[in-house]
C-alpha cells in the first residue's frame, strides 16, 4: 500500500490548509440551542448599541425633555412609552445599551489584563512570588465586589471612567485566581517541559504554550464576568454612584422610574428587562462555551 | 579508544517534601560512549526519570557533576545551556501530554528550528520539516493535522522528529514505548534503532520494561530507590545478574512462552525514599539480607570487567 | 455436555456517536468452562473492555447498543434480566476488577468498611459479621487484618490492587473478570499479584476472564486464549494451541513484536500500519491491509470460522483454500 507522495512545497501549502481549532468550538457551540439564543440576543443588543444614532436621536429623543408627553404608555410613536420628563424610553434604552456593554467589556478587559498577568505569573513561577501575589489578592477578595467598587467610586468620584476602573479593579482577584488555576494545570504538562528542552525561554513558553492552552476556562469566566460587570454598573448607577442622570443608563433609569412604579410600571419594566436579557444571554453563552471548549466532551 | 560523550559523577537530586528530603537520585555515577545506549531500568519511584531530567538540566541537580563532551554542564549559564540543548534532547513517555494540543504537526516539528534560529528561510524550513517527517516515517499528508487526531504511535514519531530537528547527538528516551500497543511499540523501537545507526546517536534509554531494555541497550544500569544497584553490559547483566534485586526483577517478567520458570516473589513493601537510613535500601525485601545489610550502605564493587554491583553479600552468594 | 459458566453467542455491539457508528463488537463467541481462565488479548480499541462490560451488562447505553447476540451467565440469559436482577447478579455471580487501582477505591472510606459494604449488600449480614468477613478476605489477599482501619491513600499501588481483588472476591463470585489488573503495577508487584490471583482462582474454583495486552501475563495465568482484533475474535484456543500452533497472521505479528528477553539479538518484526478506523471498518477482513499473507478474497469477503480442533479456531481465509497452510515465521522458540 502506498500513499501518493506529494513533494513540492507549493502543493502542501495549497492542499492542506491548517484547520482552525476555533472552528470546531463554533461547531459545537452551534449545537447548543440555549447558547444560540444567547448569541442572537447579544447580537441584537450589539446592533442596537452600534446603530443607536440611526435608531433615535440622542439629543432630541433620549435627552430632550417634553413635559407635554410625560408618562405616556407604550404606543406606536413611543414604543416603550415615555418617562417622567417625557423622554422616549426606547431611545434611552438603546443608548443605555451602549454604556452597559461598553462599561462591561472595558472593565472586564481591565480586570483580565491586570488580574490575568498577575495570575499567570503566580501560577507559572509558583513559590514565594505566587504566595506574595495571591495573599494580597486574597485581602481584596475578602471585600465584597460591590462594596469594593463603591469604595473606589466614592474615592475617585462618579464618572464613566472611574466606574470602569472600579468595576475592573474589583474583579482583578477573581481573574487572577482563574488564570492561575488554569496555568497551574497546564504548567505540569509534558509539552511545557518539552518546550524547555528545545531551549525555549520563559516568556515564549508562557505566551506560546501556557496561555493558549489555559484559554478555555478564562474565556468562559470572562463572558460570565461581563454579565456581572453590567449588573454592577447598573447597581452602582441605581444608588447614584455610577452613571449620572440625565445620561441614560439602565440602572439610573430604574432609579428614576422607581417613584412611578405603581401607576406607570412600564418605566421600570423596560430597563429591568434589558438588564435581565443581557445578563441572561451572556450567561447562556458562557455556559455554552464551557461545554464547547471542554475537550473531554469530544 | 572509545569516546565518552557523557559522564555523570555522584549525581544527587533531593526534593523537598513535607516529611523531609526525598532522595530521588542518590549518588549515581556512570559514563556513556558515543553512539551507544545505556539502559536505565527500575520500578516506579526509583529515580530513573529524574536522572534523565537532571542530566538535561530540566531539573537542577542537588549535587554532583555532569560532563557532556568534557564540559561540566552544571556550571553553564542559561544561555550556554540553551545552546547545548541543540545537541541534547529528550523523548517523552506520554505521547498524549508531551505535544501541545494547539499546534499542528508541522508547528511542533519546526518549533525547535525557529527557536534556535537554525533555518530562517520559510521554504527551506518547510523542506526540513518534510525531511524530518520522512526520517521518522510520518506520512507527509499529516503535516497540518493536530496531535489529538493521531494515534499514539504517530504522536511518538512526532516527538522523535522534534527531538531530531536540531543537531541532536544525545537523546534521553524516557519510557518512549510504555504507552504504546505491542505492535506499535515494535515499530517505534525499530525506528529508534535505525536512527541511531543512521545518525550516530547516543541514547539513555529509561524504562521499566526489562525485555525492551535487553533488546535495545549496550549497557544496563539497574536502579532501586535512587541508588544504582547494578550496572553491566546488557548481555552480562541478563545472563549473570548478581544483585538479588536484579535477579528478582528478571525472574518476575512474564514471558510469552509456555516453559515455566521459577519466580522469585519479593515479600515486603518498598522502603520510603524520604530521608532513608544509610543502609541497604533493598534489605527489607531481600531474601538474603543479614545484619550488615541493615547496618551499612553497600558501595558499588566490580564483579568482573564492566560489571559492578552494590551488595554486601555478592561474593558469598556468587561462591 | 460440559458445564459452562459463560456462553456468549454472536454478540454485536455498536456505539452511536455524533461522528458516526463505531462497530465495537462484530460477532463474538465465547464459551468458558467453570473454573477455567480465558485470556482476552488485543490492542487498544480491539473491544476487550466492551466484551467484559457486556457480560456485566454495564456497557453505557446510550451510546452503546446491543445489535444482536446473547450472553448466558451461569444459566441466566443476561439480556433478559431486569436492572434489579442484574444488580443481584453483579458481585455475586460475576465480579470485575479494573485496571487502575488508584481510582477504584473511595478515598474517604476506610479500607475495611469498603470491603464490608460489598459483603453486606449481597449477603445480608450484620455490620459486625461483614467486618469480620472483610478482615478474613483481606488476610486472604495477604494484607494484615489490622490495616482494615486505614484509608486507601495509606496503601501502596500493589496493596490497593489486592484490596480491589479482596472486594471482588468477598462474595465468592463464580466468574471474575479482570481488566488489565496488573498493567498499572511494577514488575515485581505484578508478579506478587499474579501469584495471588492464581492461588485464589484454584482455591475458589472460580472461572476468570483476564483481559490483557501482555502475552506474557496471559501465558502465566490462563488456560485458554482469545486474540481480538477490531471487534472480532480472530483466533481462539488453548494456551498450547495459540502459543505453539499459531494460526492467525495477527497473532503471529503480536508474537514477533515482543522483544525476547532471552535473545537480545532477535530482530523485532512489527506489524505494519495501524488498526482500521473503527468508524469505517473494511468490508473484508479487518486485518487485510496489515497482513503479509493477504489475498484478493481478504479484501472483499469477511473470513469465517475455521476449526482445527474442538478448542482451536481462527477466522482467516488462508485455511479455507489450503487447510494445511502454515505461517512462515514464528520467532518464539517452542
Amino acid at each position: 500500500m502506498s500513499t501518493p507522495t506529494t513533494t513540492t512545497y507549493e502543493k502542501h501549502t495549497l492542499n492542506t490548509k491548517k484547520k482552525s481549532q476555533w472552528l470546531d468550538v463554533w461547531k459545537r457551540l452551534k449545537k447548543s440551542r440555549t447558547a444560540v439564543i444567547g448569541l442572537i440576543l447579544i447580537l441584537v443588543f450589539l446592533m442596537l448599541a452600534l446603530f443607536a444614532p440611526f435608531i433615535a436621536d440622542y439629543e432630541k429623543d433620549a435627552l430632550g425633555m417634553n413635559v407635554k408627553e410625560r408618562l405616556q404608555s407604550p404606543s406606536l410613536t413611543h414604543w416603550f412609552g415615555t418617562d417622567e420628563f417625557g423622554r422616549d424610553i426606547f431611545a434611552r434604552i438603546v443608548y443605555g445599551t451602549r454604556i452597559s456593554l461598553f462599561v462591561g467589556i472595558i472593565s472586564v478587559s481591565i480586570a483580565l489584563s491586570l488580574g490575568g498577568t498577575l495570575g499567570a505569573i503566580a501560577g507559572y513561577y509558583g513559590g514565594r512570588i505566587d504566595n506574595a501575589i495571591m495573599r494580597v489578592l486574597d485581602v481584596l477578595l475578602a471585600i465584597p465586589t460591590i462594596l469594593l467598587a463603591i469604595t473606589i467610586v466614592a474615592a475617585l468620584g462618579a464618572s464613566i471612567l472611574n466606574l470602569m476602573i472600579a468595576v475592573g479593579i474589583s474583579n482583578i482577584p477573581g481573574f487572577a485566581r482563574v488564570v492561575r488555576a488554569s496555568v497551574l494545570s497546564v504548567k505540569d504538562q509534558e509539552y511545557i517541559e518539552s518546550a524547555r528542552a528545545i531551549g525555549a525561554r520563559d516568556h515564549t513558553i508562557i505566551l506560546k504554550h501556557v496561555l493558549p492552552n489555559s484559554m478555555a476556562p478564562i474565556v468562559v469566566f470572562a463572558t460570565l464576568k461581563v454579565a456581572s460587570a453590567i449588573m454592577a454598573t447598573s447597581s452602582l448607577s441605581f444608588i447614584g454612584l455610577g452613571i449620572q442622570p440625565p445620561t441614560p443608563e439602565w440602572g439610573n433609569m430604574l432609579a428614576g422610574g422607581r417613584a412611578y412604579i405603581r401607576d406607570h410600571m412600564y418605566i421600570v419594566l423596560s430597563p429591568g428587562l434589558a438588564i435581565v436579557l443581557t445578563v441572561l444571554s451572556l450567561n447562556l453563552i458562557g455556559d455554552g462555551l464551557r461545554d464547547a471548549l471542554d475537550p473531554k466532551l469530544k | 579508544m572509545s569516546k565518552i560523550i557523557l559522564e555523570v559523577k555522584n549525581l544527587k537530586k533531593y526534593f523537598d517534601s513535607p516529611k523531609g528530603k526525598l532522595h530521588a537520585v542518590d549518588d549515581v555515577s556512570f559514563a556513556i560512549e558515543k553512539g551507544k545506549t545505556l539502559g536505565v531500568v527500575g520500578e516506579s519511584g526509583c529515580g530513573k526519570s529524574t536522572t534523565g531530567r537532571v542530566i538535561l538540566r530540566l531539573l537542577e541537580a542537588t549535587d554532583g557533576e555532569i560532563f557532556y563532551k568534557g564540559v561540566n554542564i552544571r556550571k553553564l549559564s542559561a544561555a550556554k545551556m540553551r545552546e547545548l540543548r541543540r545537541e541534547m534532547q529528550i523523548i517523552f513517555q506520554d505521547p498524549f501530554s508531551s505535544l501541545d494540543p494547539r499546534n499542528t504537526v508541522s508547528e511542533i516539528i519546526e518549533e525547535p528550528i525557529i527557536l534556535n534560529k537554525l533555518i530562517k528561510n520559510k521554504k527551506q524550513r518547510f523542506e526540513r520539516v518534510l525531511e524530518l517527517m520522512d526520517l521518522v516515517g510520518l506520512s507527509r499528508r499529516l503535516i497540518n493535522t493536530y496531535p489529538h487526531e493521531l494515534d499514539g504511535g504517530r504522536r511518538q514519531r512526532i516527538g522523535i522528529a522534534r527531538a531530531l530537528a536540531l543537531n541532536t547527538e544525545f537523546i534521553v528516551c524516557d519510557e518512549p514505548v510504555s504507552a504504546l500497543d505491542v505492535s506499535i511499540q515494535a515499530q517505534i523501537l525499530n525506528l529508534l534503532k535505525n536512527l541511531q545507526h543512521k545518525l550516530g546517536l547516543t541514547y539513555i534509554f529509561i524504562t521499566h520494561d526489562l525485555s525492551v531494555v535487553n533488546h535495545f541497550s549496550d549497557d544496563v544500569a539497574v536502579m532501586y530507590l535512587g541508588k544504582m544497584v547494578e550496572k553491566a553490559p546488557a548481555e552480562e547483566l541478563f545472563s549473570h545478574p548478581v544483585h538479588p534485586y536484579t535477579q528478582a526483577l528478571l525472574s518476575a517478567i512474564p514471558r510469552p512462552t509456555l516453559d515455566k520458570h521459577e519466580k522469585i516473589i519479593l515479600k515486603g513493601e518498598i522502603t520510603s525514599p524520604i530521608e532513608p537510613e544509610p543502609i541497604c535500601r533493598f534489605a527489607n525485601r531481600c531474601r538474603y539480607a543479614e545484619d550488615i545489610c541493615r547496618r551499612e550502605e553497600p558501595q558499588l564493587e566490580t564483579v568482573e570487567g564492566e560489571h559492578e554491583v552494590a551488595c554486601h553479600r555478592w561474593r558469598e552468594l556468587e561462591g | 455436555m460440559k458445564d459452562h459458566i459463560l456462553e456468549i453467542k454472536d454478540l454485536h455491539i455498536q456505539f452511536n456517536t455524533d461522528e458516526g457508528v463505531v462497530q465495537a463488537l462484530n460477532g463474538i463467541d465465547i464459551t468458558l468452562e467453570r473454573g477455567k481462565t480465558l485470556g482476552l488479548v488485543g490492542e487498544t480499541g480491539a473491544g476487550k473492555t466492551t466484551t467484559a462490560l457486556s457480560i456485566l451488562r454495564l456497557v453505557p447505553r446510550p451510546p452503546g447498543e446491543v445489535v444482536r447476540g446473547s450472553i448466558i451467565l451461569d444459566g441466566i440469559p443476561i439480556m433478559e434480566q431486569s436492572e434489579y436482577e442484574m444488580e443481584k447478579i453483579r458481585g455475586k455471580t460475576v465480579s470485575m476488577i479494573f485496571q487502575d487501582p488508584m481510582t477504584a477505591l473511595n478515598p474517604v472510606i476506610k479500607v475495611g468498611e469498603q470491603i464490608a459494604e460489598a459483603i453486606s449488600i449481597h449477603q445480608k449480614l450484620s455490620k459486625e459479621k461483614s467486618l469480620a468477613k472483610a478482615r478474613e478476605v483481606l488476610e486472604l489477599v495477604g494484607i494484615p487484618g489490622n490495616r482494615m482501619q486505614e484509608y486507601p491513600h495509606q496503601f501502596s499501588g500493589g496493596m490497593k490492587q489486592r484490596v480491589i481483588i479482596a472486594i471482588a472476591l468477598s462474595c465468592s463470585p463464580k466468574l471474575l473478570i479482570a481488566d488489565e489488573p496488573t498493567t498499572a503495577l511494577d514488575v515485581t508487584i505484578q508478579a506478587q499479584v499474579l501469584e495471588l490471583m492464581k492461588e485464589l482462582k484454584q482455591k475458589f474454583h472460580m472461572a476468570m476472564v483476564m483481559i490483557s495486552h501482555d502475552l506474557g501475563v496471559v501465558a502465566e495465568v490462563c488456560d485458554d486464549v482469545a486474540i481480538m482484533y477490531a471487534g472480532k475474535i480472530v483466533e481462539q484456543g488453548s494456551l498450547e494451541d495459540v502459543f505453539l500452533r499459531t494460526k492467525h497472521p495477527y497473532t503471529e505479528g503480536l508474537f514477533n513484536s515482543i522483544p525476547n528477553i532471552d535473545d537480545r539479538k532477535a530482530e523485532l518484526i512489527p506489524i505494519r500500519g495501524l488498526m482500521s478506523d473503527p468508524y469505517n471498518l473494511p468490508s473484508g477482513c479487518p486485518f487485510f491491509d496489515r497482513c503479509d499473507y493477504a489475498m484478493d478474497i481478504c479484501r472483499t469477503e469477511k473470513p469465517v470460522k475455521h476449526s482445527f480442533s474442538d478448542t482451536h479456531f481462527t477466522e482467516c481465509h488462508l485455511y479455507t483454500a489450503q487447510p494445511e497452510f502454515s505461517l512462515k515465521s514464528k520467532k518464539t522458540k517452542e
